[in-house]
């Protein structure tokens, strides 16, 4: 399969590739990972006549601890990375077991967590994780630096807030609270190589190991337009001891939030009953993770 | 137009102009007639193109050749040493891990990513590693095995 022609910058710092955006605009796309774009523009999806690599920026691909409570993580970071860091998996678990799912591990190797949330593909892998982490999301162009909440960067299919001369810079997330744990699902019809059919994140904080739950985030992938939150599930949990009969609920509600489409990959029927069971046991997941919650 | 490209292919130094658009799998087939990693679906969902790059398992379908500038990359040819396989290969063909042999390249460097980073995987973490390579024939179970023996054939040389 073809690649069609195209003018390669490879920038080597920031600004180069900054100042290139601005001047080529909706003509130019990032190359990052390449495991999106690559496949987009040999089937003819994407015609970008200027591709510009980020391959040669420096510190797009580190993963940098902030004062012990914060991490900042680089665009350019791979999903492997991700998945085998050893602070992402004791303290940001669903977006390490997230980018543990995406694709295939070859994929996985080249894959980015800036080319996953900028693509905004309604089933992907990594933004349910970022939303329940609330990431802050650095965009940076030639003219400035503004900062977007995860939660609010979505607007559609591949679509996000993000504008043509802007850069994805880094994900920023806080390290969450004692006594909370997290979890990721993700449902499809094989284990690998795989696009969800409904994927969900979820993050939650109890007040001590039997305590009440004091805190919880619950997104949802592949089920509307945009990942999304399901702040009317998180609602009902807060404040309340946790059970199974609330996580029922909670699945239930869940479900009412959600818009999911008949597809090739599912009905809609079907992602219904899933929301509300995968929901409930990515919940109980999460418990038990917060239950065993180590300093 | 064309970028001037310097890479080391399985240990060798190449140079060569390339336009961008050209894929790294291309360049190693077409350009370098190393036509050992296959062209399968181009979109890296059957990794018949896989190589390894810089030390990691890529579809080279989806690297452009500019991007493995500066950069290692191992082919399935890059495997056999003076004409003796390479323990991975030895196994495949004990083993009975070959039919067709068109997804037989892109196991074996799986296996062999697998092999350097652990090398007494366990069955779960051998399926997991060849999770990207698609094989249409064996069902993959003589696969698997062919790698877990390996896992043993490379150890054992370790030790004496």
């Amino acid at each position: 399969m073809l690649l069609p022609r195209f003018e390669y910058h490879e920038p080597s710092t920031l600004e180069e590739a900054l100042h290139l955006m601005s001047e080529l605009g909706g003509n130019a796309r990032v190359l990052a990972g390449g495991t999106d774009l690559l496949v987009r523009m040999k089937l003819k999806i994407d015609k970008p006549t200027h591709v510009i690599s980020l391959a040669r920026v420096p510190g797009m691909d580190e993963i940098i601890p902030r004062n012990g409570h914060a991490v900042s993580i680089g665009s350019a970071v791979t999903a492997a990375t991700l998945a085998g860091h050893e602070l992402m998996r004791d303290r940001f678990a669903p977006l390490a077991l997230a980018a543990s799912r995406l694709g295939a591990p070859m994929i996985r190797n080249l894959a980015t967590i800036g080319g996953n949330l900028v693509n905004a593909r309604p089933a992907a892998d990594l933004p349910p994780p970022c939303m329940v982490l609330n990431a802050e999301l650095k965009l940076k162009s030639a003219a400035g630096e503004r900062q977007v909440s995860v939660n609010e960067f979505f607007l559609g299919p591949g679509e996000t807030v993000i504008e043509p001369h802007e850069l994805l810079l880094s994900v920023h997330v806080e390290t969450p609270p004692p006594w909370s744990g997290g979890s990721y699902i993700k449902l499809g019809a094989r284990k690998t190589l795989e696009i969800s059919m409904v994927n969900v994140a979820t993050l939650l904080t109890l007040e001590s190991p039997d305590g009440p739950i004091v805190d919880v985030r619950i997104a949802l992938g592949a089920v509307a337009p945009t990942p999304v939150r399901a702040y009317g599930a998180e609602q009902l949990l807060i404040g309340e001891q946790p059970s199974e009969e609330l996580f029922q609920r909670a699945g239930e509600v869940g479900v009412g939030l959600c818009s999911p489409i008949t597809d090739h990959r599912g009905t809609m029927e079907y992602r219904c009953m899933m929301i509300e069971v995968l929901t409930k046991r990515a919940l109980r997941s999460a418990l038990e993770q917060a239950r065993s919650w180590k300093p | 137009m064309k970028s001037l490209i310097q890479l080391t292919v399985n240990g060798r130094l190449v140079e060569a102009a390339v336009e961008p658009n050209r894929t790294l799998l291309q360049f190693l087939r077409e350009d370098l007639e190393l036509t050992g990693s296959k062209h399968g679906c181009g979109l890296g969902d059957c990794g018949a193109c896989t190589v390894i790059l810089d030390g990691k398992p890529v579809n080279s379908c989806l690297v452009l050749a500019v991007q493995a500038n500066g950069r290692e990359v191992l082919t399935i040819e890059g495997l056999a040493e003076n004409g003796k396989l390479h323990p991975i290969q030895q196994a495949f063909v004990d083993k009975g891990a070959i039919q067709c042999g068109f997804c037989t390249p892109g196991m074996i460097l799986s296996a062999k990513a697998l092999l350097d980073a652990n090398p007494r995987p366990t069955e779960q973490e051998i399926r997991l590693a060849i999770s990207g390579n698609l094989c249409r024939c064996t069902g993959y179970q003589k696969i698997v095995e062919a790698i877990g023996e390996a896992a043993k054939t490379i150890q054992g040389m370790e030790v004496s």
